[in-house]
C-alpha cells in the first residue's frame, strides 16, 4: 500500500512548529517567572513588579493553553490519519480484487493503476521506461477486459463502487450504520 | 471500526514533537553542562535555565499531552518493573504504548535527579539577569567583615548547595548512561530502532531481520 505521505506531512510539520513555539514560550516563561521571583525577593512589591508578575503569569497560562491546543491538534491529526488509512486501504483492496477478477497481468495492473491515479499515456510510458505504443496497447487490453471503451468510463467504474457499492467491510458497515440511524 | 482496531494492533505509537524536542534539548543541556561548560560560568547557568525550562514543559506535557506522553501511561510501579524484568529474563517481549515499566521508572529517576540539579543550581546562581546584583551582594557581604557571622552561614550554605549540585549532576550522568544502555537493549529485543523513533517520531521495525 502507498504511504499517505502528503496528507500526514502537513500536520506533522504543524505540530513540530507548535512544539518549537511552546519550547520558546516556556524558556521565556521560566525566565520571567525566575526574574519576577528574584525581583520580589530583592526589592519587595511595587507597581513594576506586580506588572512583571502579571506578564509572567500570562506567559505560563499561554504555555498551558498552547500545550492543550497542541494535544488536540495531535489527536485530530491521528484520527484523520487512521480514517485515511482505512479508506485508502479499502479502496486499494477493491482495486486489487477487481484487477484480479478481470485477469489483468502484472504490467497491465500497473498501467491501470497509474491511469486511475491520473497519469496520461506519455507520463506512464516515461514512468515505466516503456514506449508509448506499448502503454497504449496495454491500456486497450485493460479497457477491453474491464468492458469499457474510454478512460472516463474506466475511472467511473470505481467511483460508482465507492458511491454505493460495498467498498470492503468498512464501507458496508458504515453504510448499514448510516441506514440504521 | 476497522480503523481503530488496526491502530490498536500497532500498539506503541511514535513520540510527538514536543516529547522529542524536550528530550533532545534536555539531553544536550545535560551533556554540555556536565562535560563541556565550566560550572558556575555564565553559559553554564544559561544552559541550565534552558534545560530546566524544557523539563518543566515536559512535566506539564505529562499532564495534558497525548496519551502515550502522559504520566498515566507509565505509572511508577516497582512491581510492574519487577514483572517486566522477569519477562525479559525469560526472553519474552511485550509491546507497550509508552515506556516499558523499567524505562518508565528510569524516566522518573532522571526527572527527579534533574529537578534536584536544576533547583540547587538556581539556588546558587539566582536569575541569570541578576548577575550584577549578585556581585553587589557579594561585595556587601565582603564589606561586612571577614569574620561576620552572616557570611559564614552563607558560605556553609553555598558549600552544601554546591556539593548536592555536583553529586546530583554526577548521578544524572550515571543514570543517563544506564538509560542509553537500556534503550540499546530494548531496541535490540523489540527490533524497533528506538533512537530513530525518538528523532523522527515514527516507530518502525528494523527492516533487515
Amino acid at each position: 500500500m502507498k504511504k499517505p505521505s502528503l496528507s500526514t506531512a502537513r500536520p506533522a510539520r504543524r505540530t513540530m512548529a507548535l512544539a518549537g513555539l511552546l519550547v520558546i514560550q516556556s524558556l521565556a516563561a521560566v525566565f520571567f517567572v525566575g526574574d519576577a521571583i528574584a525581583d520580589i525577593s530583592l526589592n519587595g512589591f511595587n507597581l513594576h513588579i506586580i506588572l512583571e508578575s502579571l506578564v509572567a503569569f500570562a506567559l505560563v497560562l499561554g504555555v498551558m493553553f498552547g500545550a492543550y491546543e497542541m494535544r488536540r491538534t495531535i489527536e485530530r491529526a491521528r484520527r484523520s490519519e487512521r480514517a485515511l488509512a482505512a479508506a485508502s486501504g479499502a479502496l486499494g483492496e477493491l482495486i486489487e480484487t477487481t484487477f484480479e477478477a478481470w485477469g489483468l497481468t502484472a504490467a497491465e495492473s500497473e498501467v491501470a493503476l497509474l491511469t486511475l491515479k491520473g497519469f496520461d499515456v506519455a507520463e506512464i510510458a516515461r514512468l515505466r521506461g516503456a514506449a508509448a505504443g506499448t502503454v497504449r496497447a496495454q491500456l486497450t487490453r485493460v479497457y477491453s477486459k474491464a468492458g469499457v471503451s474510454s478512460r472516463a468510463q474506466f475511472i467511473s467504474l470505481f467511483i460508482e463502487d465507492l458511491l454505493d457499492g460495498p467498498v470492503g467491510a468498512t464501507g458496508a458497515e458504515g453504510a448499514s450504520q448510516t441506514a440504521a440511524v | 471500526m476497522v480503523a481503530t482496531e488496526a491502530g490498536q494492533e500497532q500498539g506503541a505509537r511514535g513520540w510527538d514533537p514536543l516529547v522529542r524536542l524536550t528530550h533532545w534539548g534536555v539531553a544536550a543541556g545535560v551533556l554540555l553542562n556536565g562535560i563541556i561548560t565550566e560550572g558556575g560560568s555564565q553559559i553554564h547557568v544559561w544552559i541550565g535555565y534552558a534545560a530546566f525550562s524544557l523539563l518543566v514543559l515536559r512535566l506539564l506535557w505529562g499532564f495534558i499531552g497525548p496519551e502515550e506522553a502522559r504520566f498515566s501511561a507509565f505509572p511508577p510501579s516497582l512491581s510492574a518493573a519487577a514483572a517486566h524484568l522477569k519477562r525479559v529474563t525469560r526472553g519474552e517481549h511485550r509491546v507497550y504504548r509508552s515506556h516499558n515499566p523499567l524505562g518508565g521508572l528510569m524516566a522518573y529517576a532522571l526527572w527527579a535527579t534533574l529537578t534536584v540539579v536544576a533547583l540547587t543550581g538556581i539556588a546558587m546562581a539566582g536569575s541569570p539577569l541578576s548577575e550584577v546584583r549578585a556581585d553587589e551582594a557579594a561585595t556587601e557581604y565582603a564589606e561586612e567583615g571577614e569574620y561576620g557571622e552572616h557570611k559564614e552561614s552563607q558560605e556553609e550554605e553555598a558549600e552544601w548547595l554546591e556539593e548536592s549540585h555536583e553529586f546530583a549532576a554526577n548521578l544524572l550522568l550515571f543514570l543517563a548512561a544506564i538509560h542509553v544502555a537500556g534503550v540499546g537493549f530494548e531496541s535490540a529485543t523489540s527490533r524497533v530502532n528506538l533512537v530513530r523513533s525518538m528523532i523522527t517520531g515514527e516507530r518502525r521495525r528494523v527492516q533487515n531481520e
